[in-house]
């Protein structure tokens, strides 16, 4: 629990530049007020009422630890408006497959957001499996991307987000570039 | 052999220019060990025992004698005169200075070569069949798919910071050499009855603390399938594999744990939701890539047979030599031949910077211009002609390269061990060397036959010794240097991991140990047609321990 709180701070980046975050992060709903735009943790989340939920007049994402399963939201993806995917450390790499799940597999509209630990060697990789947004909060990463330095490479072996194929090229090779 | 294309070399010199910023970085005092750390695995650098060590990807373990001699090179400008070629088909240089690698790096990257994907929680470099595409057993050359798969893994978004490190092996041939069973995945090319190409797919093989055989969880898959039936089990694990625990975060717990039947029912709804996706192979890129491994146009050369015949007679050496260390080959005017890097009494895989300019040349000369590295730490060339077998044995003969041992009781596989390795317990490299010395007489080995000893100076088992017919862990008990045996692993297509016979032996012990059980094994073998894996599984653990334990008490 204590990660999303961290969390909480930094940042928001996306591929257009660092940008105001109007999500709150709470535990419980009620300690949110009339906060338009909050984020809740996955069990709390999962408990509200549909109706709740799928209030229009105010936008209620959910959080999901690593460990925990994306399977009860793959129904509902229609009526979220943000999923953030956390990194409680970079080398726990479970948050990239879900992305790619939810953005490839089950076209998620939503926006999709990594927290945690977010460092200049993951964005590229982070953008690649579908994130749109980061919460960053490590300083070189912070410097870097304010430079427009990602780290990225010239050419990819596997395609993904944000990347298109070059005709006559091998089916799985692609280059950066919507 | 596979070639880089524009691609490749922008991706390869981009890794390039990155790391050197970060050794710049580093060397400045801006980045600490800690931060630097893993951008430098990430380039295939470690820190060990005494100094950086720099491994080298040579995927599938193919070269040209272009990448040999640079490989040279770099020994003798950058290193101490010499490399190790290791297990996993690659080379490690023990000795660079940190602020040498980027030069390094470069020099590797005009010959197209990396150190990318050599260590990290990533899909490492993809190893296979050391005679693939020469050896006449193969269904196919298992080559090209090891290439998609090498360049499909690097650099790969969704699967850099998987539980753990993960290793894929591929064979096209029956007599598996890649040792498939003992890795994450492991691939078997082969022909169905129509005779179309596909893999059986094993997961969950390893070593280290948790030894397992790999479980086979589809006999045929279409080669139109490889890299999303992969994705699908890289995808498996990474969400699920365990994280809590470093020892038992390979892919083989998780299969143990979740049990073959659930786990390849995961894989195969995974694989139904990606299957036609990207990543499904159309045919004429597989055909694109397969076709920078077709078999080189090889002259005729039967004359060699009756060449051969001659100097078989007249120098014993030779016909010992051609008897162990050449293989046949698809073309029978053509051989397969192993060159020995176990010379009798040294260090198993080390090879100097002018012994690796001779392979090169000799292999631009007598192998159109191919070497191979073999997971026995070996390397081979092959498509040499039967008539050029006498000039090339004179010629591996003038730098100690002729060493006739091929499967024979000194081609032993032994890790870097306490010489090198900050993780060991013990030594492995001289006990290598004494073995090899006690059983270096030729007609005392050729009697013997064949027999692979592996050795490891910890639990991780980079020696590969569970599998090794007699295997030799170094253990560490009260402050002294321990040798556990164990008999009977293999990695080949009937793949078993050793039992452990029992208490170890000290250092001055365990030669005579490994003597003692090859005494007994020469006495209960029926003839010498049935060989000591063969004997072990005849008789089981009973005659050997009887002869390590009883015997030896009985002395005392
Ligand atoms: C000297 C520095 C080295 C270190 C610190 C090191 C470390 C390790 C560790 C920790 C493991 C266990 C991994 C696990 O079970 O998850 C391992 C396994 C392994 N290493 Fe090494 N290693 C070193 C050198 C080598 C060399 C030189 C080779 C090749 C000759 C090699 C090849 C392997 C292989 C084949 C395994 C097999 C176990 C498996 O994949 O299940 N390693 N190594
Ligand atoms: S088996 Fe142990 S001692 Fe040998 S290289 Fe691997 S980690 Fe080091």
């Amino acid at each position: 629990m204590s990660d999303i709180t961290a969390s909480a701070a930094g940042e928001l980046w996306g591929r257009e530049g660092f940008r105001e975050d109007p999500y709150i992060v709470a535990e419980t709903l009620e300690e949110t007020g009339d906060a338009p735009a909050v984020i809740l943790p996955l069990a709390v989340w999962l408990g509200l009422e549909e109706s709740v939920r799928s209030e229009t007049n105010r936008k209620i994402g959910v959080s999901v630890a690593p460990g925990e399963s994306i399977d009860p939201l793959l129904p509902l993806l229609d009526t979220i408006p943000l999923i953030a995917l956390q990194f409680p450390a970079f080398n726990d790499g479970r948050s990239y497959s879900k992305a790619d799940i939810l953005k490839n597999q089950h076209q998620f509209k939503g926006e999709l957001r990594a927290v945690g630990d977010v460092l200049i060697d993951q964005v590229a990789y982070m953008l690649r499996t579908g994130f749109d947004t980061m919460k960053v909060t490590h300083a070189v990463t912070l410097t870097r991307l304010a430079e427009h330095n990602l780290h990225d490479a010239p050419g990819y072996y596997q395609p993904g987000r944000g990347s298109h194929t070059v005709p006559g090229a091998y089916s799985w090779r692609r280059v950066p570039g919507a | 052999m596979y070639r880089y294309d524009e691609f490749d070399h922008a991706f390869v010199s981009a890794r390039v220019e990155q790391f050197k910023d970060q050794v710049e970085r580093r060397l400045a005092g801006e980045l600490t060990e800690e931060q630097f750390r893993p951008l430098r695995l990430m380039n295939g650098v470690y820190l060990q025992l005494h100094a950086y060590m720099l491994r080298v990807a040579i995927p599938y373990g193919t070269l040209s004698g272009r990448q040999m001699h640079k490989l040279a090179h770099i020994a003798r400008r950058y290193d101490r005169g010499y490399g190790h070629f290791t297990t996993r088909q690659n080379i490690q240089y023990n000795w660079p200075a940190l602020s040498d690698m980027p030069a390094v790096l470069d020099e590797l990257a005009s010959v197209e070569m990396h150190a990318l994907q050599t260590s990290g929680n990533c899909i490492r470099n993809v190893t296979a069949d050391h005679f693939a595409g020469a050896a006449a057993d193969e269904a196919a050359d298992p080559r090209p798919y090891a290439e998609i798969l090498r360049q499909w893994s690097s650099m790969h978004p969704e699967f850099s910071y998987l539980p753990r490190k993960f290793k894929i092996a591929v064979t096209g041939a029956d007599r598996d050499r890649a040792a498939i069973q003992v890795h994450d995945i492991g691939l078997h090319l082969k022909k169905n009855e129509a005779g179309e190409l596909g893999f059986a797919v094993y997961i969950g093989g390893g070593q280290g603390r948790t030894p397992m055989v790999a479980k086979k969880i589809r006999d045929f898959l279409p080669i139109e399938d490889l890299l999303t039936y992969t994705t699908a089990i890289v995808r498996v694990y990474n969400l699920n594999g365990r994280r809590d625990n470093k020892y038992k975060a390979r892919i083989k717990i998780l299969v143990h744990e979740t049990g073959t039947e659930e786990i390849t029912r995961q894989v195969e709804t995974e694989w139904q939701a990606i299957k036609d996706t990207d990543l499904k192979m159309p045919q004429q890129d597989v055909d694109a890539i397969d076709n920078y491994f077709r078999m080189p146009n090889l002259p005729q050369r039967p004359e060699g047979w009756s060449q051969l015949a001659a100097a078989r007679k007249a120098d014993a050496s030779f016909a010992r030599w051609v008897d162990q260390n050449v293989t046949p080959h698809k073309n029978p005017d053509y051989g397969v031949v192993t060159i020995s890097l176990k010379p009798i009494g040294g260090i198993p895989g080390d090879a100097t910077d002018a012994q690796m300019d001779l392979v090169a040349d000799i292999a631009e000369k007598f192998s159109n211009d191919e070497i191979r590295v073999s997971h026995e730490q070996n390397l081979v060339l092959p498509h040499v002609a039967i008539a050029d077998l006498r000039i090339v044995y004179d010629l591996l003969l003038t730098d100690g390269l002729a060493t006739a041992n091929a499967g024979l009781i000194t081609d032993i596989i032994a890790c870097p061990g306490l010489d090198y390795c900050a993780l060991a317990n013990a030594r492995s490299i001289p006990v290598a060397q004494r073995i090899s010395e006690r059983f270096g007489k030729p007609e005392r080995q050729a009697d013997i036959g064949e027999l692979k000893i592996k050795i490891s100076g910890c639990i991780n088992a980079c020696g590969h010794h569970h599998v090794g017919h007699i295997g030799i862990l170094g253990v560490e008990k009260k402050g002294e240097e321990l040798y556990q045996i164990s008999l009977g692993g293999s990695g080949d297509e009937i793949c078993t991991i050793g039992d452990i016979t029992g208490r170890g032996f000290s250092s001055e012990e365990i030669v005579d140990a490994v003597e003692t059980i090859v005494d007994r094994y020469l006495l209960v073998r029926t003839d010498k047609e049935e060989n000591f894996l063969a004997t072990y599984r005849r008789l089981g653990a009973a005659p050997f321990k009887d002869a390590l334990y009883n015997e030896t008490a009985n002395a005392a």
